[in-house]
């Protein structure tokens, strides 16, 4: 079959292109693979649960379910009601120690 | 904003749990797919140790994708339940599993999905979770089998219940009453507007917590009405012929003179005289614990009863006082490695709770609050941990949580057969009918061979509804949101007491750990009452919330006489 020139590349090579991982999937991908993220996100929740951030999420949870009424919420309006005061209230303590844990991982990891 | 799609769910109570009923695209689903559509998804399902969190199983090597746009590190990633392709969905920018619910047809739907990592139905076309019996029923069974469940103890085999039968008294029995009895209100309506019951107590030597607790246990209602009501006679105790002492017969003597309606404070020294015998390593004029007393009392009205009756000692059946205060803890110790679970339960008379470090101190916010100016009791919710206060549900929370057993104390997992390290958990599986809450303010650490005395206030509310901690709602949580009926379910919750509480009494201590002083607050027909050794006075409400808690008694809400009913009348 003749190929013009001019042809533009095919489909499927515009996609590979588009689909060549970032730095942070590889990272998110081997975390999972060696079983670290499992580890980490169990550590996060036990963190979380101690300094009783867990307790005032549900809390503002609770309320704005009474404010708007059970009917009427669902659980996309809850994520996006306290995912911003979720991640201000973190204690720093615990995203240094996360931090230290991870940046350990890539230096044991070779990445 | 994401689209609000009007859900007209209704909710219908069964077991006192909410059900809500399924949305016409669930309906749809079960009405597809026969009769228990998700039971063949507990194949499917993994616990993971040792929290028990249940996830779509996986080969650990594999990452989840969206099967549009390749996104693996979204947080919610579902799996559709009729063709298992794996959609994203991350409102508001995208949806895909929304995209796959359109590929729905009338051969199949796909509008039904399950979060892959936390095993929770969600409906693509509502764009909200939703709930099925069914599906967590399969997260149940899932759970158990991979769980060797421990045998149901004997002392939780259900009571056998007597009819109600109704009583009247005879003539004869009328006669006896009205000659045997004296009219009480003549005698209440000369002593101004105190109540019957009240009457100071004379120290007899740093006797305070000795004072203290008997002013509460006088007015613990089902113990009141027993002694009130006769049902330990002092008169034709047997356990006094030959010279044994039953402090039972000493308390329904002081119950006697304290009802009487005599005001003139009363000197409990044949009591103490008894109860020195009793606990000889404590008799003497030095200053004793009042919990300490409390327990070595409750034991000494327990051991004389059932030396007489032989009454083994199941469900608390014994004596009055395991009646009254008797409830039972379940402690799970869950192994770490492969999440066998060991169940124990341990009858319990009181709660003794920690007062551990604000949890406040580590989450500043912007607003900063003393201690006793914060206006939290107005919000009406636990918002009391941005004020930094302790509160007595705070405290139940640490009790209750999952606690990690240090490596030096680990546990022997049956399943491993190898010391692990585990996870405990303790919970309530049946609540007394009176609750005490101990909280140890005196530490003693035989390591730096000294003592101290917490001082820090603990805020403590007047209703207290005890649900949270029971187990059936604490193994409910660990298995996420499921309405499965469980195993601490088991017994009919409509025989069963409720869980809603009240204040009655509150035992507090004021000073230094050798040099202190006991005093009680008695809260009869709504009003509050100092109770400082031969001293009763009225007190406002504040004073008491203001006071530093030490023990902490709660009635079962039912037996707890409203403000409105007058004692000694109707």
């Amino acid at each position: 079959m003749r190929n013009s020139v001019n042809r533009p590349p095919t489909p499927d090579a515009v996609e590979d292109q588009e689909k060549e991982p970032t730095l942070q999937e590889i990272i998110n991908i081997k975390m999972i693979e060696s079983g670290e993220k499992e580890k980490l996100m169990e550590l996060l929740r036990e963190r979380l649960v101690e300094c009783g951030w867990k307790d005032e999420m549900k809390a503002l949870c609770r309320a704005y379910i009474k404010k708007k009424g059970t009917n009427n919420v669902t659980v996309d309006d809850l994520v996006h009601v306290i995912t911003p005061k979720g991640r201000a209230s973190i204690p720093d303590s615990i995203k240094t120690e996360l931090l230290l844990r991870i940046r350990a991982f890539l230096a044991s990891a070779a990445l | 904003m994401s689209s609000k799609i009007n859900h007209h769910h209704q909710n219908d109570k069964t077991n006192g749990q909410i059900f809500p009923q399924p949305c016409p695209h669930l309906a749809d689903f079960h009405a597809r797919n026969g009769t228990k559509p998700f039971r063949a998804i507990q194949d499917c399902l993994h616990i993971k140790p040792p929290g028990g969190r249940a996830a779509i199983r996986r080969d650990s090597s594999e990452v989840p994708r969206c099967g549009v746009c390749g996104d693996s590190s979204c947080p919610r990633l579902y799996a559709c339940m009729a063709c298992a392709a794996v959609s994203c969905h991350v409102p508001p920018h995208s949806s895909h599993v929304a995209i796959h619910a359109t590929k729905t047809s009338s051969a199949c739907s796909h509008e039904i999905a399950v979060d892959v990592d936390r095993a929770e139905l969600f409906c693509c076309a509502c764009r909200d979770q939703v709930y099925d019996r069914d599906f967590d029923a399969a997260v149940v069974l899932a759970h158990t089998t991979s769980i060797i469940q421990s045998s149901k103890p004997e002392n939780l085999r259900k009571r056998r219940r007597i009819d109600y039968r109704p009583w009247s008294p005879d003539l004869r029995e009328r006669s006896l009453m009205v000659n045997n009895a004296s009219p009480i209100d003549s005698m209440s309506s000369s002593n101004g507007d105190l109540p019957r019951g009240l009457r100071g107590l004379n120290n007899l030597g740093n006797t305070c917590f000795m004072n203290s607790v008997l002013q509460a246990l006088f007015h613990t209602p089902p113990l009141r009405n027993y002694f009130l009501s006769d049902r330990h006679n002092r008169y034709y105790c047997q356990s006094k012929n030959g010279v044994r002492l039953c402090l039972a017969c000493d308390l329904d003597t002081m119950f006697s003179a304290i009802f009487c309606g005599d005001r003139m404070p009363y000197s409990p020294a044949k009591f103490l005289y008894s109860w020195w015998r009793h606990a000889s390593n404590l008799a003497s004029y030095e200053q004793q614990d009042a919990h300490e007393f409390f327990i070595s009392m409750l034991d000494g009205i327990h051991e004389k009863v059932e030396k007489d009756q032989h009454k083994p000692r199941r469900n608390g059946d014994c004596c009055i006082a395991h009646r009254v205060f008797s409830g039972i803890l379940r402690s799970d110790v869950m192994c770490m490695a492969c999440g066998f679970t060991s169940t124990t339960f341990d009858p319990c008379v009181d709660f003794s709770l920690d007062l551990e470090p604000n949890q406040g101190s580590s989450m500043k916010t912007s607003s900063t609050k003393t201690n006793h100016s914060c206006n939290c009791e107005a919000d009406g919710m636990n918002s009391s941990q941005n004020c930094g206060i302790s509160t007595l549900m705070g405290c139940l929370d640490r009790f209750t949580r999952p606690e990690r057993l240090g490596s030096d104390q680990k546990f022997f997992c049956q399943q491993c057969q190898v010391r692990q390290e585990s996870l405990k958990q303790m919970s309530i599986r049946k609540l007394p009918l009176v609750s005490c809450f101990h909280i140890k303010r005196f530490e003693h650490s035989s390591v730096r061979k000294m003592s101290r005395k917490v001082d820090r206030y603990l805020q403590f509310p007047l209703s207290l509804d005890m649900a949270p901690y029971l187990s059936s709602s604490i193994l409910r949580s660990r298995f996420g949101n499921r309405f499965f009926p469980f195993d601490g379910d088991e017994s009919n919750t409509l025989n069963e007491p409720s869980s809603e509480f009240e204040l009655f009494a509150v035992v507090t201590h004021t000073g230094k750990l050798d040099a202190g002083h006991y005093v009680t607050y008695l809260r009869l027909s709504n009003k509050w009452y100092k109770c400082d050794d031969a001293w009763i006075t009225e007190v406002n409400e504040n004073t008491v919330r203001a006071a530093q808690g030490y023990m902490m008694f709660y009635v079962q809400k039912m037996l707890y006489y409203k403000a409105s009913e007058k004692q000694g009348t109707s």
